[in-house]
Order: structure tokens, then C-alpha cells, then sequence
């Protein structure tokens, strides 16, 4: 079991220069700016769409005042533009005479913005419900309940909407925004997960803000995580001179003042293009039990999916299962050296090439280290107890269960990502000393208790395989940190001085040394 | 004896007819006042069981229950005003007894589902075609106020050429889609799970009634 969790290549050996080759094929993609929309005019400002105006402006005068300021308006692209819908479609409802839909997918946003929509289909972001959709009932409907899917879980992740077959929209399922709904048009994403809606403001989406809903919190601690580093500081210092109106947002062009997680994840920078697909530059997936490097793979119907890099890389031109089961030929594979050199590139905007790769040494060192030091351990422990039956299969009817979700899930989460942008706090107090903390005060005295007698034949073998859990075997190492050193029977008896020559301090020394003898 | 001076066809037959035809029209008027108030009541209509799937919903609205405490009796809405309007209408209702008694069995909640979309389609017909002629019974265009001051500005600005129906409809029943975006399978589907069926009855309930 060990033996086949060995660590994926670190990317440190790859030289920077070598990287920089790599992502040739990513550059070509595009211009250093964010597209510029190609439909020509006609296509949109539907005279139709002035009457919405002029009523809603009565009826809820808050979205359109948003409307009003918008570069949407100033195009002259109305309601209808946006809003209108074939009778046919699956939620499609007559308002005031017109066919419309309430919900505004990626798909209709990328009549317009097609290089976005491309983009963000089959991200991480698109991706983003129906990765957990078969996860949820175990959290969500068995231990509390439905009514926390959709107002947790479903926020962020998205729902699936589901169009009731008298017109209206689930309440279960919307509200929602989440940034991987399905929609009904079977498209996935939420536009305005990050843009919101009616200003849809550049300034808005670039700023760390757009991302808080989400990246905050226990598990994805990444507002928290941003503000506490030095780029958080210098952005907090300097917004104002972050140019977040700009036309063009190009970082080490259009700004320079500090990064914002659109910068690094998304953001054009120098020669690399902005992208709406947000996990593109990552190279490690820090959000799963075990951290792995992965394979961006890219299929011919524009499809995508994440592999790990411990399995051989496909093929070009073979078939491929994806997400949902069906299978898709295999146009390219971009390698996790790739996306880690187009992240590189980002950094080089403001940063030099040996800083640059020595950071991404320490991060990668802290990711391989919670890998192989609890990651490994913890999730073959896991697996080596449910084979047994010693654990049942159903999840969380366990407290050893949510000791293993939390070492992971939240405080493994946190390490990961603490390190990955730079917060000390985070990277140690918030993360891996809890890590720690948990794996050798929760995790395995209960592992060991559910294990019982096979403790020493399922769980001990573990640990001694990854090499880093022997130091619990030096119990008579001296202890400053908690004020505590043992006595040290080699050492030689200290000369009896003049200062210590009170009647009591001679007494326990009398005693100490008769108990001695 | 008294010789009146009338037309020689005026027979003393002829003037009992008048009088007992006058009579007897004055007293079929009160009858038809009576009788088109008496089958407008809720009490009525909801005499027919599939009537009271209808009375659920709308018990639920201030059509029902208002704080002002005026209450719109189904026949407020679904008769016409004026004793010829409104035996008319009820002549033309006879048809909805008719397939009360010999048609599908709407006292079974699942056929009067089913068949809840036409009627809602043909109630919002009738309702255009008179230029929703029984809500202005109540509501008077220049008087609404709404509970926003801008419920006034819509009505008085964006309303020409548009019938009450037009905008308000789903106000007191069930939510049936427009004509225009209705899906029959997926109304059958909402139907089939909220009664357990199996997916396929309602359709095949539908062609049993040939």
C-alpha cells in the first residue's frame, strides 16, 4: 500500500528556463488582454428590452440603477439581451409579453464573451458541483440535512437547478450562484458567482473580494490566508493604485502595487494571457487527502479533466472517460510543469528567477511533506480499517471519521494553502501544528483504538514505512520547550558551594543523595 | 259595462296573457337574479368535489382573505356582471357539468391535475376577452396604490393597452405556466411525483380517456 503512494516528481528539478518553453503552447492562445468581444452590434440592444427598463426602474430601481452604470448599458445591451428565451426552453416563462428565462447561464453569456465561456468550461469553477455531487448526502442529508445543502454546500459549489414542471424553479435548488451550478440549459457555472449582477464591474471581479465568498473559512482559508501575507499587505497598502478600472489589467503593466488572486490565477501578466479557467496554473491539487501534481487534460468537444500525475499521462488522440462518464477524444495533455511555469511567469513579473524557484521549493516541500508525513499514513491507516471491517463503510457514523475529514479536509487544507501563498500563520499554527496536533492526539489513539489487537499489525507497520514517525520512540529526549528536562544520572555531582549552604537546601540534598546510594 | 277603447284584437284573452306574461317575466327575473347569485356562491361551486381542489389555493390569497375583509366569491371572478351576461355565462357553464357527470373523473386529484392546465388556459382566455371585466368590478386603475409608491407609477405609466390578465394570472390558483412555455411532459412528470406514480401514468391516464 506505501509502496505505491511514493511522491509524484518535484517540480524543482525542472529548470525555469525549461518551463518557460513549455508553455509556448498556452501563449499562443491569445492576446495579453482580456478578449475583446467579436459579435458584431446588431445582435444585441433589442428595442423590446426599453420596456423592461422602464418598468422595473419602478419595480426593483436597485438592479437597474446597476444596469445604468454598467458597460453593459453603455453598449446599449439591454434586459432582453440577456434575458430572452425560446419558448421551448426547459424554463423558459412568458413576462409582460415577452419569453424569458430568470436564470442567465455561462452558455448565454458566451454569446458574446465566447473566449470566457470556452474557458471556464470544464474548469475547477464549472466543475465544481459536479465533482461533489455524490459526496454531498453524506454531510449534507445524513448528518443534518437537506435545508443545509442548499444553504451551504450549494452556495458555493452550485446547485443542480431543477425547473418544476409547473414553470417555476425548485426552491430547493435556487436561489443560486454558486460557481458550478448546472443550469437548466445544462450548461455549468455562474457568471456572477464572481461578476455580480447588474454592474458586472471589471474593478469588482478583480478585486480579492470576488473570491471571499468561497475561499474563506475553515477548509479554503485562502481570504484568510492572502491577507496575512505580503502581498495581501502591500494591496491593503496600495489599492489605490491597483488601476482595477483599467481597460486592460496586465500585471507589471497596467499595475504593479500588489497582486490579488485574479493576478496570479487568472490575470494577464507580461507575455501570458488572462484565463477564465482558474485552475490552469495549478499544479498541485491541495484540496484532497493526498496532494497530487496533475495532468490538465484537454479534449476535442472543449471538455477538460484533472489527472493525477502518478498515473501514466493519455495519449493524445485516445478516449477518455470524463466527469460524467461519457467518453472524449484526447486533443492535448498540458503537464503539471506547464501550468506550474505559466504560474511562474506570473511571479516573474515582479520577481527574480532564483526567488521565484526557491519559493516554489518551499511550497513544494510543505505539500510532500504533509503527503508522506500525514497524508500517506493517515489515508492507508483509513483504508487498511475499513478493509477489515473494523470501520463500516457508512461515513461519519464514526468519530474516527471526522478526526481523519478535519486532519485533511480543514487542517491539511490549511497547511497546504498557507504555504502556497504565504502565511506563516497558516501554513504552521493554523495548519500543519494541528495537523500534527491531531494525527498523534485524536487521530491515532483512535485509529488504534477502533483497530484494537490488529493495531500492531495494521496501523504500526504504517507508520514505520514512512520513516518520519520514530521520533515518539525518544522519550528521554531533553524537553525545554514544556519546562520539563530529566534528571541526568551520567552528569557529575555538583560541588557543594558556599552560597547554597542553607539548612534546608542541604537536607534535600542529603535525601537526594541517600536515594541515590 | 266599461268599453274600453282598444284595438279590436286587444281580446280580454289577450289581456290576461299580457298581464300574467308581465307578471310571470318580472318573477323569472328575480328568479335568474337569484339563481345566477345563488350558483356564483362558493358554497356552489364547491358543491362539485373537483371544485374544492381549486377552493384549496385560493383560500390561501387575500381574494380570499383580505384585512380589509372583502372577499371575492368565485363567481366575482368567473361570472360576468349584469343578469344577461351572467345567465349566459352560466348557460355556457352547463358545459363543465356536462363533463362533470359523463367525462374524466376530476373528483380524482390526479385527473384534475392533469387537466388543470387547459382549464387555467381557457379561464385566462375568457378573462382577455372581456378585457378582465370582473377584477375592475373591484379594482380601479386609477386607484391602486400597491404597498410601494411606484406599484402607482406602473399602473398609471406602463399599463396602455394591456388587460389585468395579461400581467396577473397565477394569482389565485395553482401556478400553471403560459399557454406559450407549457411542457405537457413536464406537468406530467411534476404530477407523477408528487402522487408517487410511475413514470409513463399520467400519460397513459390521459389516453384512457381516449
Amino acid at each position: 500500500m506505501i509502496a505505491s503512494l511514493s511522491c509524484p516528481r518535484p517540480l524543482i528539478l525542472i529548470p525555469l528556463n525549461l518551463m518557460v518553453a513549455g508553455v509556448c503552447v498556452l501563449l499562443a492562445a491569445g492576446a495579453a488582454q482580456a478578449a475583446k468581444v467579436e459579435l458584431s452590434a446588431e445582435h444585441w440592444g433589442n428595442p423590446a428590452g426599453e420596456r423592461c427598463v422602464s418598468c422595473h426602474e419602478k419595480s426593483s430601481a436597485g438592479l437597474v440603477r446597476q444596469w445604468h452604470e454598467s458597460a453593459h448599458r453603455e453598449a446599449g445591451i439591454n434586459c432582453l439581451d440577456c434575458h430572452q428565451a425560446e419558448a421551448a426552453d426547459v424554463d423558459a416563462m412568458e413576462h409582460e409579453g415577452e419569453i424569458i428565462a430568470t436564470i442567465v447561464s455561462p452558455k448565454d453569456c458566451g454569446r458574446c464573451h465566447t473566449k470566457e465561456y470556452e474557458e471556464q468550461a470544464g474548469s475547477v469553477h464549472a466543475e465544481a458541483y459536479a465533482k461533489i455531487e455524490t459526496r454531498i448526502p453524506a454531510l449534507a442529508h445524513q448528518m443534518t440535512g437537506g435545508a443545509m445543502q442548499v444553504a451551504g454546500c450549494d452556495q458555493c459549489h452550485g446547485s443542480r437547478v431543477k425547473v418544476l414542471g409547473d414553470g417555476t424553479l425548485d426552491p430547493a435548488t435556487w436561489p443560486n450562484s454558486g460557481i458550478g451550478r448546472v443550469n437548466p440549459d445544462g450548461s455549468k457555472g455562474s457568471c456572477s458567482s464572481c461578476h455580480g449582477r447588474h454592474a458586472f464591474s471589471k474593478a469588482q471581479a478583480r478585486e480579492p473580494s470576488a473570491c471571499v465568498r468561497c475561499h474563506s473559512g475553515p477548509d479554503s482559508p485562502d481570504k484568510e490566508v492572502f491577507e496575512a501575507s505580503k502581498h495581501g499587505m502591500l494591496y491593503a497598502a496600495q489599492r489605490d493604485q491597483m488601476n482595477l478600472d483599467g481597460d486592460t489589467w496586465i500585471a507589471g503593466q497596467d499595475y504593479t502595487a500588489a497582486p490579488t488572486c485574479t493576478t496570479c490565477h487568472m490575470g494577464a501578466a507580461g507575455k501570458i494571457p488572462a484565463t477564465h479557467d482558474v485552475g490552469l496554473r495549478n499544479a498541485w491539487n491541495l484540496n484532497q487527502p493526498v496532494s497530487h501534481q496533475q495532468y490538465l487534460v484537454l479534449f476535442e468537444d472543449g471538455s477538460k479533466l484533472e489527472r493525477p500525475a502518478n498515473e501514466a499521462p493519455p495519449r493524445r488522440g485516445s478516449e477518455l472517460e470524463k466527469t460524467d462518464g461519457s467518453l472524449a477524444k484526447v486533443r492535448a495533455v498540458i503537464a503539471p510543469e506547464r501550468r506550474r511555469g505559466v504560474m511562474s511567469l506570473v511571479c516573474l513579473e515582479c520577481h527574480g528567477k532564483a526567488f521565484t524557484e526557491s519559493f516554489m521549493t518551499q511550497f513544494d516541500n510543505v505539500v510532500e511533506l504533509y503527503n508522506s508525513k500525514f497524508g500517506e499514513p493517515a489515508q492507508a491507516i483509513m483504508r487498511a480499517l475499513y478493509e477489515h471491517g473494523l470501520l463500516s463503510p457508512l461515513p461519519f457514523d464514526e468519530p474516527l471519521e471526522f478526526t481523519y475529514w478535519e486532519l485533511w479536509h480543514d487542517e491539511g487544507a490549511r497547511a497546504r494553502h498557507g504555504a502556497s501563498m504565504m502565511s506563516a500563520n497558516h501554513a504552521w499554527w493554523e495548519g500543519m501544528y494541528l495537523v500534527g496536533r491531531n494525527f498523534y492526539s485524536r487521530f491515532l489513539p483512535q485509529a488504534r483504538a477502533v483497530a484494537g489487537e490488529q493495531a500492531a499489525e495494521l496501523i504500526d507497520p504504517i507508520l514505520a514505512a514512512s520513516g518520519q514517525h520514530a521520533w515518539l520512540n525518544e522519550t528521554a529526549q531533553g524537553n525545554p520547550i514544556l519546562g520539563w528536562m530529566p534528571p541526568q544520572p551520567e552528569a557529575p555531582e555538583p560541588e557543594p558551594t558556599a552560597a547554597t549552604s542553607a539548612d534546608e537546601g542541604e537536607g534535600e540534598g542529603e535525601d537526594e543523595e541517600g536515594g541515590d546510594q | 259595462m266599461i268599453k274600453l277603447n282598444v284595438a279590436p284584437f286587444i281580446t280580454r284573452h289577450v289581456l290576461f296573457a299580457l298581464v300574467a306574461g308581465g307578471l310571470g317575466g318580472v318573477v323569472f327575473m328575480f328568479f335568474l337574479i337569484e339563481f345566477d347569485h345563488y350558483t356564483s356562491s362558493n358554497a356552489f361551486c364547491t358543491t362539485c368535489h373537483s371544485m374544492t381542489y381549486a377552493e384549496v389555493s385560493y383560500r390561501d390569497t387575500p381574494h380570499y382573505d383580505s384585512p380589509s375583509g372583502v372577499r371575492a366569491s368565485c363567481g366575482d371572478c368567473h361570472v360576468s356582471e349584469g343578469i344577461i351576461m351572467a345567465t349566459y355565462d352560466h348557460a355556457i357553464g352547463t358545459k363543465d357539468l356536462i363533463k362533470q357527470l359523463f367525462g374524466p373523473d376530476y373528483d380524482d386529484p390526479v385527473i384534475n391535475l392533469l387537466h388543470l392546465p387547459e382549464a387555467a388556459f381557457a379561464a385566462r382566455d375568457w378573462f382577455r376577452k372581456r378585457d378582465s371585466a370582473t377584477c375592475k368590478r373591484c379594482h380601479t386603475l386609477e386607484a391602486i396604490q400597491g404597498e410601494r409608491a411606484n406599484t402607482a407609477a406602473i399602473h398609471q405609466e406602463e399599463t396602455d393597452g394591456k388587460s389585468c390578465i395579461d400581467c396577473h394570472y397565477n394569482l389565485v390558483h395553482r401556478h400553471v405556466p403560459s399557454e406559450q412555455t407549457f411542457k405537457r411532459e413536464a406537468w406530467n412528470a411534476m404530477v407523477e411525483e408528487e402522487f408517487g406514480l410511475e413514470s409513463g401514468t399520467a400519460e397513459r391516464m390521459l389516453a384512457d380517456e381516449g
